[in-house]
């Protein structure tokens, strides 16, 4: 199981192609010098306690959002979402 | 008080600037809801009911926030024609304390983007010069505020998406401290920087705005609780003693020479009024807009992976399910946000994660290190917004190394999370003002100082 997957696959966009902007920051990623070596650190870490969490329960949404959620479909038939066959490789 | 007239004609007035109005800064109108949300504060005010501080204010909202039964399109192909089902909760407690919204803002797709030429909707001009770029990403909610079509308006800020356009338009925009504000229903870019701000005239309404929105929801956990900041307190400029200036952003070859002058011209002007300026060491600017975007991107690579047009969006139907995704997102994303998708998923991937990936993420630490040392030292940290004056309209989207780098004085804070204010005064830009996190009243309180120096 060691297939490449190139970055038009892992991005689902056809044709996609690393881009010589972006290439550039990221060379200066490469190029910086670290002062330290400890990536998880994480002075920018915002998770909550465990004792902060919110309640583990199913919240039914309201007719209106159920309704609005239908709309979006972009293909519906009898109330239900079609999509695609699924395929399996 | 006599009444001169009435909340309808206000907010009637205002739709028909916005309506009107050939700076591209609108996605869509909230004409119904506005002028029924109108008629009751006027039923109100006719039965001699007291008013709240925002009731009958009119305002616009960026076209990245869910407000239920409204379009919100992220200026995006995908989703030009995507319902709201919900509405974000720092809309909704706009909403709860009366404020009437008028209009979903023209802003850079997905937010992806520092000049609002990135949407469906038409480059956004700026409200000064038309031929210029209004900035971005909260492109549309800048022009609406300076040219007066609403009151005050929402953004959202990543890297300096509301300080960049503010200062480009002339007018105040606030990124608060990351989490003080809720994220729910703002469409993610990068989740670890995103912050919903108010853009405005004045102090006194960033101050009123951003009191009404602040607040823990548990709908997104890593918003926290925190004090109002009383009009009190940010009179009280007494307290700022030392503050200080990246002496690498004003010594760099990438500033205007007048953006230079005119910021050294206002750190002399503060130190004659006995406050001391210290010049503060930190990093390249090549290396913080590269760690901000490394992050960005990765982030927003992620984010944007649901928008896959199964359930919502302009799906287009392909020979299964693999297909259809692919071409869904290949002819609905913009060139910008493919760009940085790809990005986000070069980084992410086995063999680059470790060096780039992981590198940036121990380079944001380092950043924020260096600010906390820095906030024991100094009490603001006031920079320039930007290096240089608003390009042309066009220009940007032709050479998308130089708009990433046109960030390089917001992105530092966007990834320290620090609360930073634009002001209108100092450079042609404006001025940004930064203090440590949670001092969002002693950013509003300097702002009060400079605004009356400068």
């Amino acid at each position: 199981m060691s297939k490449i997957m190139t970055v038009d696959i892992l991005s689902s966009i056809k044709g996609a192609q690393p881009s010589e902007a972006v290439n550039k920051l990221f060379e200066v990623i490469k190029n910086a010098n670290l002062t330290n070596n400890n990536s998880f650190k994480n002075n920018h870490n915002n998770a909550v306690s465990l004792d902060d969490l919110r309640e583990d329960v199913v919240i039914d949404s309201p007719k209106e959002e159920k309704k609005i959620i239908i709309e979006n479909f972009p293909k519906e038939k009898n109330g239900y979402l079609v999509v695609s066959k699924v395929i399996e490789e | 008080m006599a009444k001169e007239f009435t909340c309808t004609k206000l907010v009637q007035d205002k739709l028909d600037l916005l309506k009107s109005n050939a700076y591209n800064s609108v996605n869509s109108l909230l004409d119904k809801m506005a002028l029924e949300l109108a008629a009751k504060v006027d039923a109100k005010i006719e039965s001699g009911q007291e008013i709240g501080l925002l009731e009958g204010i009119p305002f616009g909202i960026k076209d990245v926030y869910m407000v239920q039964g409204t379009y919100t399109t992220a200026s995006s192909d995908l989703l030009k024609n995507y319902k709201s089902a919900y509405t974000a909760t720092a809309i909704q407690k706009l909403l709860d304390a009366g404020a009437i919204p008028l209009v979903k803002e023209n802003c850079d797709s997905f937010g992806h983007g520092s000049s609002s030429e990135n949407t469906i909707f038409g480059a956004v001009k700026n409200a000064i010069n038309s031929d210029l770029v209004s900035g971005g990403s909260s492109g549309g909610s800048a022009v609406n505020v300076a040219k007066d079509y609403t009151v005050f308006s929402i953004g959202g800020d990543t890297g300096g998406s509301i300080r960049q356009p503010a200062g480009y338009n002339n007018v105040f925009g606030l990124k608060p401290t990351y989490g003080r504000i809720s994220r729910f229903g703002i469409m993610a870019y990068a989740s670890s920087t995103d912050c919903v701000g108010p853009i405005a005239k004045s102090i006194e309404d960033i101050r009123i705005v951003l009191n009404v929105m602040s607040g823990k929801d548990i709908k997104d956990q890593t918003t926290y609780q925190s004090e109002k900041i009383s009009e009190e307190t940010i009179l009280n400029t007494d307290e700022i003693k030392t503050i200080g200036y990246f002496k690498n952003f004003i010594e760099s070859d990438a500033i205007d020479a007048q953006v230079k002058a005119d910021f050294l011209a206002s750190i002399e002007k503060i130190k004659t009024k006995g406050i001391e300026v210290k010049e503060l060491d930190f990093f390249e600017s090549d290396t913080l807009v590269s760690t901000y975007y490394t992050l960005a991107m990765a982030e927003t690579a992620s984010n944007l992976s649901r928008l896959d047009g199964t359930n919502y969006g302009a799906r287009i139907e392909g020979d299964n399910l693999k297909d259809t995704y692919s071409i869904t997102r290949s002819e609905n994303f913009s060139q910008e946000s493919k760009r940085r998708i790809v990005g986000g998923n070069q980084v992410l991937s086995q063999g680059f994660s470790d060096e780039i990936y992981l590198k940036g993420l121990n380079l944001r630490d380092q950043i924020s290190d260096n600010f906390e040392k820095d906030f024991k030292e100094v009490d603001i940290i006031l920079s320039p917004v930007t290096p240089n004056t608003p390009p042309k309209i066009g220009d940007s989207l032709n050479d998308p190394l130089a708009m990433y780098l046109s960030d390089a004085y917001t992105v530092g804070f966007s990834l320290g999370q620090l609360p930073t204010l634009t002001i209108p005064k100092g450079t042609a830009t404006g001025l940004q003002i930064s203090a440590a996190k949670n001092n969002d009243a002693l950013v509003l309180q300097f702002a009060n100082f400079l605004n009356d120096l400068i």
